[in-house]
């Protein structure tokens, strides 16, 4: 029975011992002190008392909220106007490189160095985007200062800066279409739109799939652009799971923190592993 | 022969060495109580935050490192929450620098001091400290002293621009009424009535924090019901005013107030772009080094309550330096602090930078030249009208207070609320840290 088998299972050995000891152990680990109110020597078991407090308190659970409507549209407005510029920038333009180059540019600089310019940009008496609206007639919001507005200006900020990504993959999808349908398709009389509705929007949809569950993921667990730009403020009102985990880990809350985590975990999973799977029933192989 | 002359050597060097100690001893007498420092290069690293201004304690240094010879590398960290994360982070990691400069008070409760920081309550400097500062350092022990003020006493209070009280024709408030009427005045006049700082989120609690003294006006006895989680904040009006009245402010604020930091706002004060600032005042310091004998212009008030006849003053024990028990340099982090402690080190940090508030080592006088406003809260002082913020009587000081703060000067949430959310997050601090508290 055994003598197709090349291999000794032994072989398995070492990325089995990586994956249990920097994976599995931390997780489950992580798992256990959700449960418990720890400072990093001692713990004292409390079982879901810090998942009660952190869904009964409105400055934790309000993060949830918070992340669901930053994943959401960040990652839906990414696919919608990384889709355009994509669109535009496989067209028969001249200086298709250079813009390539420029649409790319904002993903080169480091998001808490994005968020400290934009902090300033968007400082309300002094900043330059109130002061050329103000130039021209218009009196500027509070864009991180208002606290209804606070979220949107974050996460413009952060489509600003992941779209470019996006782009590249839909660049790559659409290039990679068979001229031939464009060709058939010309023949049979078909406008720009009818093009772009039942050629390229079916075929670019493997890319489409996997910059959806890129942005939405890098959107649930996102922390840096909103850590320097408003540190979940003014409030609690710019609070995602992540700058809430933080904060509580920062006020020494260690078991709190660890279940702020688990549930991040939870909530990432239940969202992408299903979407995933829906997505991918509806691809259409090239 | 040979051994006549080692002798002879050995004498003369006997000789030489008593004369040279009694010639110490007369120098030491010579100098009216001045101490002979035994030199000893060392090193030493300092960890602070950038807003504790530094030409006080870095004078100091600079006459260390010449009377001892222990030169202090300053690093700088965060300051606000960020800056709680990084010196936990730093002593859970066991990469703390040998001195730590922190908080007093419930703070200091959070660090675990009894194994990251040395107890000097044994050492003949701790002698020098006044008892109610002791009190904050000991992390609710009786005996135990864990740090040395690194500044003089603070107080929470209004800083004033007397030039925009001049111009508008306007008095010292002594209630709060009178205080929202004279900024509805000066908010006529166009300018801004308070200054407000959520852009450094830690300076919007200095309204409700600084308001300790009317809550006790109100029920001396609350700190220790609270503590006993008999009292609570919600279910006290006084403490429900304190909030309400970082709700009263909000129309008063300058347009930008969000986004406006500590710094931009020590600038307004100075500049009369704004006429109040709540805060501590560090902020004094902030402005003279800036600005100099300008910042005689900047008064001082406690923050009023009902009783015109009992305005007084909330008083903030200082930052402390703590010594990391885990550095192996224990010795000359003593001899540190008992230079810092001493009358020599007071006179060099007063002479680069006036006192923010009377100091808290015992029989050292302000000086002649101290800042008006610190004059003004001497008076305080004197009057006895003062008491210590509530996080220097209590174990438990919420983590969210700056944003439960914000909430309620942003209008997000009333001042009812905002107590309630307090009590809850003391709570949490409480069970979160295995505080015995209810």
């Amino acid at each position: 029975m055994n003598k197709k088998k090349i291999y000794s299972n032994w072989f398995l050995v070492p990325a089995v011992a990586i994956f249990l000891i920097f994976f599995i152990i931390p997780m489950v680990t992580s798992l256990f002190f959700s449960l418990t109110i720890w400072d990093l020597k001692d713990y004292t078991f409390v079982g879901l008392d810090n998942f009660k407090t952190f869904f009964g308190e409105h400055s934790l659970s309000i993060s949830v909220k918070n992340t669901l409507i930053y994943a959401f549209s960040t990652s839906g407005l990414k696919v919608i106007i990384a889709f355009f510029i994509a669109l535009f920038l496989t067209s028969k333009i001249r200086t298709k490189n250079f813009l390539r180059s420029l649409v790319f540019f904002p993903n080169l600089v480091s998001a808490i160095a994005i968020g400290i310019v934009f902090k300033a940009l968007m400082h309300p008496s002094k900043g330059l985007i109130n002061a050329v609206l103000g130039a021209i007639g218009i009196a500027g919001p509070n864009w991180l200062g208002d606290t209804n507005l606070a979220l949107f200006s974050v996460i413009a900020v952060d489509v600003w800066k992941g779209v470019s990504i996006s782009t590249v993959i839909f660049i790559a999808g659409i290039s990679s279409i068979d001229s031939s349908y464009y060709e058939a398709a010309s023949i049979d009389g078909a406008t720009r739109w009818q093009t772009i509705r039942h050629i390229v929007i079916p075929l670019v949809r493997t890319s489409m799939n996997t910059i959806i569950i890129l942005s939405l993921i890098g959107g649930l667990r996102c922390f840096d652009l909103i850590w320097a730009m408003t540190k979940g403020g003014p409030g609690f009102v710019t609070d995602v799971l992540a700058s809430v985990v933080y904060k509580q880990y920062a006020a020494g809350f260690y078991g709190l923190s660890t279940a702020g985590n688990v549930i991040m975990f939870v909530l990432i999973a239940l969202i992408a592993f299903p979407l995933q799977k829906f997505l991918n029933s509806r691809e259409v192989y090239n | 022969m040979k051994k006549k002359s080692i002798s002879l050597l050995l004498c003369t060097a006997m000789a030489a060495s008593m004369l040279a100690s009694s010639a110490t001893v007369y120098a030491a007498e010579d100098e009216a109580g001045e101490k002979e420092w035994e030199y000893k290069e060392a090193e030493l690293s300092f960890l602070i935050d950038p807003d504790t201004a530094s030409a006080g304690y870095q004078a100091v240094f600079d006459l260390m490192e010449e009377k001892t010879g222990i030169h202090v590398e300053v690093e700088l960290r965060s300051s606000g929450g960020d800056g709680d994360n990084q010196v936990k982070t730093r002593l859970a990691s066991g990469d703390m620098t040998d001195l730590c400069g922190y908080n007093s008070g419930a703070k200091l409760g959070e660090l675990n001091p009894e194994e990251n920081f040395i107890d000097i309550s044994g050492e003949a400097f701790a002698e020098r400290l006044d008892e109610t500062y002791k009190s904050a350092v000991s992390a609710g022990s009786d005996t135990a002293v864990y740090g040395v003020p690194l500044t003089a006493t603070m107080s929470g209070a209004i800083l004033y621009n007397k030039e925009v009280y001049e111009a508008n024709g306007l008095e010292v408030p002594h209630t709060w009424d009178e205080f929202l009427e004279n900024c509805k005045v000066i908010k006529e006049a166009g300018t801004d009535a308070v200054i407000a700082s959520i852009g450094d989120s830690w300076t919007i609690q200095v309204p409700y924090l600084g308001d300790h003294y009317n809550v006790l006006a109100a029920d001396p006895e609350f700190p220790a019901k609270f503590e006993a989680g008999e009292a609570k904040y919600a279910d006290t009006p006084a403490g429900v005013e304190s909030f309400q009245k970082l709700a009263d402010l909000q129309e008063y604020f300058n347009e930008d107030y969000t986004a406006t930091t500590y710094a931009d706002a020590c600038d307004k004060l100075i500049n009369g772009e704004g006429a109040h600032y709540f805060i501590l005042t560090q902020a004094l310091s902030s402005i003279y080094e800036l600005y100099g004998d300008e910042v005689n212009k900047i008064g001082l008030m406690g923050i009023p309550g009902d009783d015109p006849e009992n305005h007084g003053l909330t008083v903030w024990e200082p930052t402390s330096v703590y010594g990391n028990a885990n550095s192996d340099k224990k010795e000359d982090i003593l001899r540190f602090m008992e230079f810092y402690t001493s009358d020599e080190a007071l006179d060099a940090y007063t002479a680069a930078l006036k006192p923010d508030g009377p100091y808290c080592i015992k029989g050292y006088e302000l000086p002649e030249d101290a800042y008006d406003a610190v004059k003004e809260a001497q008076q305080y002082f004197d009057d006895e009208k003062i008491c210590v913020a509530l996080e220097f009587e209590t174990a438990v000081k919420g983590t969210n207070c700056e944003y439960i703060c914000s909430e309620v000067a942003t209008g997000q949430s009333t001042a009812e609320e905002a107590a309630a959310a307090y009590d809850e997050d003391c709570k949490k601090q409480a069970t979160q840290l295995g505080i015995n508290w209810e």
